[in-house]
């Protein structure tokens, strides 16, 4: 019968199925592993995806015999919303900086004790005690960069040194933003002199009214696919991450990049643990492996960001140091205004947002 | 059976454990306030309904309707002849059809939206084939519009419009279609007097599940709209994340819940009115 | 039967949807051979994507759970759905516009509004998340697609067959095996396919409740965005199309000769 066969193939496709699943996973409990009767520790780590040097990871497992059960998130707000929710059961979480002083607030990160934590001093001082952490008392400062203007040299003859050059008509149709709120508005407060954390009407009024009419300009709002778009070179001209930049500048020698004269966004991703971590201790250990000068040269150089550590930069390659984009992010780091939480003029900002985006 | 309407007790008791108690925390949410950092109070306020009633948004609950509407429409007159023509085939042809039909849902809808935006974009495939070919002379601007959002929405829900109605016309008994065309009747009339009617349940079920999903929808208008529309799922995404306004947000899914439910409603309301033709066609039988 | 041009324009029109489905696919198929690890723009032809997927235990591993997690909510929501799909055919209940309203409203409500709903539940009266939590969660969404689709398949059903069949003396199991069943068999496994496809692609309402190491494919492909889609991505998802279509060309080689009775 024609049932039959149908039940048949898809038992041995269930079958195949468990054997390789079987086979594949490691632990199934979230808890504890054990091996040869000793019980191995897990350390629940929940951050970026690809944000580590496998190596390095699998070297700290090797260390502390331990397993990191590494889960990803995509956005600093999805993270956000988990934890508020509860259930979450993280030991070690990457928030950026504005996530850090929102969840300080919210009272749901743990103090983190520095005497467990050492090789933190090896971090550059500014980055020791940034503006959305000034005690240093719940993050550590894992990846830093700033936020600029990014263009196609094959397209925009004159290399930019304005916000107000994203505006010049030569690139109508061909301009990125960032899909995010706070960096579109940043750099709007920011190109008339206002600090980017502004919550005064009347600055956030004239950073709208450029906004306005910037955007039938725009190709599209865009964060997560915008290395595509400028390789591919449907974009010619737009706001960036330095990081990023550097990863679309190796796939497409003609793309530049620089930091306006008024100034940008410095941003950071952070480690933190959340308020009732199970592993603790482990957490603790895994912080200040990731700050041992060797391991941090490992490590940077395979994400590509830049390396807040300073006793790294005797291993660190010769062309990772000299790469001109990550250099320009040090250069610059004067320049760079932290982004912080605006409390209730956070209304304001999404419904500027949302007018913006209905513009055609 | 007496104990027949039982049959219907543990799909419901699902519903009402996993799906009514969230649901009820929605509500309360939605009447709830959002401190200056974005938790939720238990304040009892109606601000987030008043809200709603802004110019903005109401703009945007329309222009969404809109979207789903046509979206809908247009995913009718692509499926109906795919589930036609799948229900016509020799029957050991059929599942295996419908089959093929669905695998390319199975594969991650992220990666295939961007594999359109490979074959839409400036210098994408299509774009690039009509260069070569002489017949433009700049790239067409495909993508990060209205069209290439209706186009994603449409890829992504083809199957729910399929399915209902290849299962519709396959139920539906070959030999009136025989009668009809032994009295006379040419095809387009057999079509819109025997098959349709008699197909309708099918094509509401689809055209609704069509019509509910396409609301909600946030990663096409992002990913092929460039980000630049607002829709009604972009804006209670926001609420949930960068506004960090779970009450507004809440309040706009209760409000998006009810609107469309009315619209079914109504829907409903005009097939009854319809009912004659169909059971007319069934009488036959 | 005489092939009328209708027919044949009928047919063209269907392939030309069919394409427009697989377009993607073949680009994405092409693209896994990409020597690029963005993949934005085609670098040059490469075979080291399919070799390193073989190494990636955790994506396979991702991938396992997505499937495991899709076919055990698949079975229990046709389950369910099916029954509740009879039982509101058959049966006057009083509220039954009400319930029939109540069924749309799981997939009214936007997906990040029920995951974030789901996890406060669950956190509030203590369910640890993992797999079952996702598995819950699969079910509680996919419920209605399947009752509006037997529901659809029930109402164009003819009820003089079962009426026969109770006049001839079956007793209403016996009507239910032999006649209604095989009748809304079609319906039923629509909504199987339904309900599999809504599981298995699942990310919002998934992130949500999934807990420590119960990452699914989705997830770990919505996660890897930041950093660029890995063209490891492309080559899982044209392994997964070959295998699908293989299993079903099987299928049906397997299949006896014999026309089975039509209804």
């Amino acid at each position: 019968m024609k049932k039959t066969s149908y039940v048949v193939v898809t038992l041995l496709a269930c079958l195949v199925l468990l054997i390789t699943g079987c086979g594949n996973s490691g632990s199934k409990s979230a808890d504890k592993a054990t091996q040869n009767g000793k019980e191995k520790q897990v350390l629940n780590l929940f951050s970026w995806a690809d944000n580590f040097s496998p190596e390095v990871l699998a070297a700290f497992e090797k260390k502390y015999n331990c397993k990191i059960n590494y889960d990803v998130f995509a956005n600093n707000e999805e993270l956000l919303a988990k934890i508020q929710a509860g259930g979450a059961q993280y030991d070690v979480i990457q928030p950026s900086d504005y996530m850090i002083s929102t969840m300080t607030k919210l009272n749901l990160l743990e103090k983190l004790d520095k005497s467990k934590l050492p090789n933190t001093a090896n971090i550059v001082k500014s980055l020791q005690t940034p503006a959305f952490d000034p005690k240093g008392e719940y993050s550590v400062v894992y990846t830093w960069g700033m936020t600029g203007i990014v263009y196609n040299t094959k397209y925009v003859k004159q290399a930019p040194t304005s916000w107000q050059d994203l505006w010049n008509s030569d690139y109508k149709g061909r301009v990125i933003l960032l899909n995010d709120s706070r960096e579109v508005f940043g750099m709007g407060l920011k190109k008339h002199g206002y600090s980017n954390n502004s919550t005064n009407k009347a600055e956030l009024d004239e950073a709208y009214a450029d906004l306005k009419a910037l955007a039938p300009s725009v190709l599209a709002y865009d964060t997560d696919t915008i290395k595509q778009k400028f390789i591919a070179e449907e974009a010619w001209i737009g706001m960036m991450w330095s990081g990023d930049a550097y990863f679309t500048q190796k796939d497409n020698p003609n793309i530049a990049f620089v930091i306006p004269k008024e100034g940008t966004v410095i941003w950071a991703d952070t480690f933190a643990i959340p308020k009732g971590a199970k592993h603790k201790e482990l957490a603790e250990k895994f912080i200040n492996f990731m700050y041992d000068p060797k391991i941090s040269a490992q490590n940077y150089e395979y994400i590509g960001y830049n390396d807040p550590n300073e006793k790294a930069r005797e291993f660190h390659a010769k062309e990772f140091l000299d790469n001109k984009i990550l250099k320009l992010a040090v250069d610059k780091v004067a320049q760079g205004e932290w982004l912080k939480d605006i409390g209730e003029a956070i209304t304001q900002y999404d419904k500027y947002w949302t007018e913006l985006k209905t513009i055609k | 059976m007496r104990n027949g309407k039982l049959l219907v007790a543990p799909a419901m008791l699902w519903l009402s454990l996993f799906f009514a108690v969230p649901l009820l925390i929605v509500v309360l949410v939605s009447f709830a306030t959002r401190t200056p950092y974005g938790q939720v109070i238990f304040k009892f306020t109606l601000a987030n309904y008043q809200r709603f009633l802004e110019p903005l948004y109401i703009k945007i609950f329309i222009s969404t309707l809109f979207t789903a509407l046509v979206t809908t429409v247009i995913t009718f007159a692509m499926g109906y002849p795919l589930a036609y023509t799948i229900a016509k085939l020799p029957v050991k042809w059929q599942q295996p059809g419908l089959i093929l039909v669905m695998v390319p849902f199975w594969i991650n809808f992220l990666i295939r939206s961007y594999a359109w935006v490979i074959i839409l974009r400036s210098q994408g495939v299509v774009n690039t084939l009509l260069l070569n070919l002489g017949l433009i002379k700049q790239p067409l601007a495909l993508l990060y519009n209205d069209y290439a959002v209706m186009l994603g929405m449409i890829y992504a829900l083809l199957p729910f419009m399929v399915l209902p109605i290849y299962v519709s016309i396959e139920q539906m008994d070959k030999r009136l279609l025989e009668a009809a065309s032994d009295l006379g009747a040419p095809p387009w009339t057999a079509f819109r007097r025997i098959t349709l009617p008699l197909t309708m349940p099918g094509v509401a079920a689809g055209s609704i599940l069509v019509f509910i999903s396409s609301l909600g929808m946030f990663v096409v208008p992002d990913v092929m709209g460039g980000a630049k529309s607002a829709l009604i799922g972009n804006l209670i995404q926001n609420q949930f994340l960068s506004a960090r306004d779970w009450p507004f947000g809440s309040a706009l899914s209760i409000v998006l819940a009810v609107l469309a439910l009315l619209l079914i409603m109504l829907y409903y309301k005009a097939l009854q009115s319809q009912e004659g033709g169909a059971s007319d066609a069934k009488e036959l039988a | 039967m005489q092939k009328s041009w209708r027919d044949s324009a009928l047919l063209a029109y269907a392939l030309a949807i069919l394409a427009f489905l697989y377009l993607p696919l073949l680009i994405l198929a092409l693209y896994s051979f990409n020597d690029s690890r963005i993949n934005a723009v085609w670098s040059g032809f490469t075979f080291r994507w399919y070799a390193s997927l073989l190494n990636n235990q955790r994506v396979i591993e991702a991938l396992t759970n997505s499937l495991i997690i899709a076919t055990i909510s698949t079975l229990v929501t046709t389950t369910l759905g099916t029954m509740a799909a009879l039982a509101l055919n058959r049966y006057k209940y009083k509220f039954k516009g009400v319930i029939n309203g109540l069924l749309y409203l799981p997939i009214l409500i936007p997906e990040i509004v029920m995951g974030l709903s789901l996890l406060v539940l669950f956190s509030q009266t203590g369910i640890a998340l993992g797999k079952g939590t996702l598995v819950v969660a699969h079910i509680t969404f996919c419920i209605s697609f399947v009752i509006i689709t037997v529901g659809a398949r029930l109402e164009g059903m003819r009820k003089d067959l079962e009426q026969a069949a109770s006049d001839l003396y079956a007793t209403p199991w016996q009507t239910f095996r032999y006649i209604t069943f095989p009748l809304a068999l079609p319906g039923i496994i629509a909504g199987a396919l339904m309900s599999f496809t809504l599981s298995i692609d699942d990310f919002i309402i998934s992130f949500f409740v999934a807990g420590p190491n119960s990452t699914t494919l989705p997830l770990y492909i919505y996660a890897m965005v930041k950093r660029g889609i890995s063209p490891e991505i492309n080559a899982l998802s044209t392994c997964m199309m070959c295998a699908t279509i293989s299993l079903i060309v099987i299928s049906q080689l397997l299949q006896p000769q014999h026309k089975s009775a039509k209804k």
